[in-house]
């Protein structure tokens, strides 16, 4: 139920690909993602993105709050449940919710879901304890932009939190495994219109979920790092709206349509 | 089981009385009549109460129980008149005698209700004096009340146990799994900040921090439950895989089960165990390993890659001609016996990468 909290598996890919040279160091990662982050998507024109923090453990929001705080990123509200932070998402107007998926009242999908619906420009980052494999990727499925374990160091939340802001999937090896399983189960789902992976996304998804970084894959598969981002990016993409559609689908045949 | 017992007592007493009251005028002895039916009574009262209130006396209370009913049966002879019993009149009690053979068998099983019925048999001949079809039609029916109750009994209390012991295991499992979630929810959380600010400082702070990252570890192990078998004899991979994660090994599992036959599972665990440990032993101090656990539907593929040393291409082949069988030989051995395939792939400076598959068909079929 534990495997991937002491795992380390917290690179940010999307930043980690670009930020890094080869080495194998988080920490130089860190150092090189804080200060050379070029990508011009990555910097958003209003300066730094505005955050809020949803986690119903007092010490680790605030302690988070606080070091995010210090590191230069505005954290324009925390929260401790779902309908709290729903709250102060409509008076704050954050640009990335770091959410935590163990909440009181709402889960965490929920959550994603309703922060989705009231306002479609904010990006959720899921920054979870490992051990709820499903729930992270519900949250994934009904919209979070990506997902990392609550082992992740500071630099690493931070490079992920602006790549969220940036819009871009913020893909672990753990994340992409969650995926690739649930193409494989929905592969072996009877109906017709689930989505399926092509094989170069299987090829790609694997290959993150084996822990290659973006550059990495590019290298191996002959491609440009703007390609093997946008594999991943579809494969999210398909599961949300098959997720979306299926909710529609099943709204309709409740009669809320 | 004694409610039932107690029911039956009650319905047979009141069709005893039915009948007592019906027939004491032609009795020899009217008023003894009404006297067996208000000891029937009596009894009938009294052992219900005592069976229920003092369960340890139970078989005690049967003896009794059976003593009485033989007693009254036989009291029919001083009863009623010959003539009627000749002719074939029941006995007093008629099929209340019954009720003390079904508190035997409830007591003490097949056994002791087979006794009772043959207690309250012979009191049956004694009163008859004779063997006429009903009585025997009477004694076979109360041998197989006895036996045949005494068996379903045992069955039922048998039963009933294996659901206690199963529903108190599901109790402690979930209980388990609550505080686990309690612990994943706080301590756990708490020991993972100071462990990562700890990381961030040097010195002192930094050891504290090391401390409480070590602390976690220790406490997701505790209350990690150990891998247990689905009924049908399957494991799900994940469980054995997820424990090989730590600092520098990420597991990476779909959301949903992946079973295979346990020996299958297990094998599979321990040829990931032995990659796992290559890469500790050949590829160098900072390399880190990632572990992909696939589930492809017809087969189950687990890859090992790492981002360490590698080596040349050809170098296993060499090794295994020159007769040195090293860890990579093991795991394609392992595999290989399971009706799977390993693929060991590496170059200098580019990490080694372990593919293991494992087609399900052929491990089932192994599994039988």
């Amino acid at each position: 139920m534990d495997a991937d909290a002491r795992s380390g598996e917290t690179r940010p890919e999307t930043v980690d690909a670009d930020a890094r040279s080869g080495e194998t160091r988080p920490e130089t990662v860190n150092a090189d993602a804080s200060s050379g982050d070029t990508e011009p998507e990555t910097v958003d024109a209003g300066g730094p993105p505005r955050l809020l923090v949803v986690d119903d453990h007092p010490i680790w929001r605030d302690g988070v709050a606080e070091r995010l705080s210090a590191a230069g990123l505005p954290v324009v509200g925390t929260a401790g449940d779902g309908a709290q932070a729903l709250r102060v998402a409509r008076a704050t107007r954050p640009q990335v919710v770091l959410l935590d998926l163990h909440l009181p009242d709402l889960g965490g999908a929920e959550v994603t879901r309703r922060l989705l619906a009231a306002d479609p420009s904010v990006h959720v980052l899921v920054l979870s304890a490992s051990g709820e494999r499903q729930d992270v990727l519900d949250a994934v499925t009904a919209g979070a932009t990506g997902y990392l374990t609550k082992s992740a160091s500071l630099e690493e939340v931070i490079a992920a939190v602006r790549s969220a802001a940036a819009g871009e999937a913020v893909f672990t090896p753990g994340l992409a495994g969650l995926v690739l399983g649930e193409y494989r189960r929905l592969g072996g789902a009877p109906e017709r219109e689930t989505p399926r992976l092509t094989n170069r996304e299987t090829e790609v998804l694997r290959l993150v979920a084996k822990g290659l970084t973006y550059r990495e894959i590019a290298e191996r598969l002959v491609l440009s790092h703007r390609t093997v981002q946008n594999h991943v990016q579809n494969t999210l993409t398909k599961l949300q709206l098959h997720n979306k559609a299926q909710l529609v689908r099943y709204a309709l045949e409740q009669g809320l349509g | 089981m004694w409610r039932a017992v107690g029911v039956y007592r009650l319905i047979s007493l009141v069709y005893a009385a039915v009948i007592i009251v019906r027939d004491h005028e032609r009795y020899a002895h009217p008023n003894g009549g009404l006297a067996v039916l208000a000891v029937m009574a009596a009894w009938s009262a009294l052992a219900t109460a005592a069976y229920a209130r003092v369960p340890a006396r139970r078989p005690w209370i049967a003896g009794v129980d059976v003593a009485v009913a033989m007693a009254l049966v036989l009291a029919t002879r001083l009863v009623d008149t010959a003539a009627r019993i000749d002719h074939g009149a029941g006995t007093l009690p008629l099929c209340w005698a019954a009720a003390p053979v079904l508190a035997c068998a409830v007591a003490g099983g097949p056994w002791a209700g087979l006794t009772g019925a043959a207690v309250v048999s012979v009191a049956d001949l004694l009163e008859r004096q004779a063997l006429p079809r009903n009585t025997f039609n009477g004694i076979v029916l109360l041998v197989i009340a006895g036996t045949v109750g005494g068996h379903v009994v045992r069955l039922v209390l048998r039963a009933e146990a294996a659901l206690d012991r199963a529903a108190r295991r599901e109790a402690a499992t979930a209980e388990r799994q609550r505080i686990a979630r309690d612990i994943h929810d706080s301590v756990l959380q708490v020991l993972a900040l100071v462990s990562a600010r700890g990381r961030e400082l040097e010195g002192e702070a930094a050891e504290l921090g090391r401390l409480a990252g070590e602390q976690e570890t220790a406490l997701r192990t505790l209350i990690a439950l150990p891998p247990t078998p689905a009924p049908d004899g399957r494991l799900d991979v994940r469980t054995l895989l997820e424990p090989l994660a730590g600092d520098r090994v990420t597991v990476s599992c779909p959301a949903q089960e992946v079973l295979l036959p346990e020996a299958a599972a297990r094998a599979v665990a321990a040829a990931t165990g032995e990659a796992l440990d290559n890469v500790r032993r050949h590829a160098g101090p900072d390399a880190r390993a990632w572990v992909l656990l696939d589930d492809e539907g017809e087969a189950v593929a687990v890859s090992v890659r790492d981002d360490g040393a590698g080596f040349p291409a050809g170098r296993l082949e060499e090794a295994a001609a020159a007769g040195r069988l090293g860890v990579a030989q093991s795991i394609v051995g392992r595999i290989a016996e399971l009706g799977g395939e390993a693929d060991v792939t590496s170059a200098p400076g580019r990490g080694t990468e372990v593919e293991l598959r494992v087609p399900r068909n052929e491990v089932e079929h192994h599994g039988r």
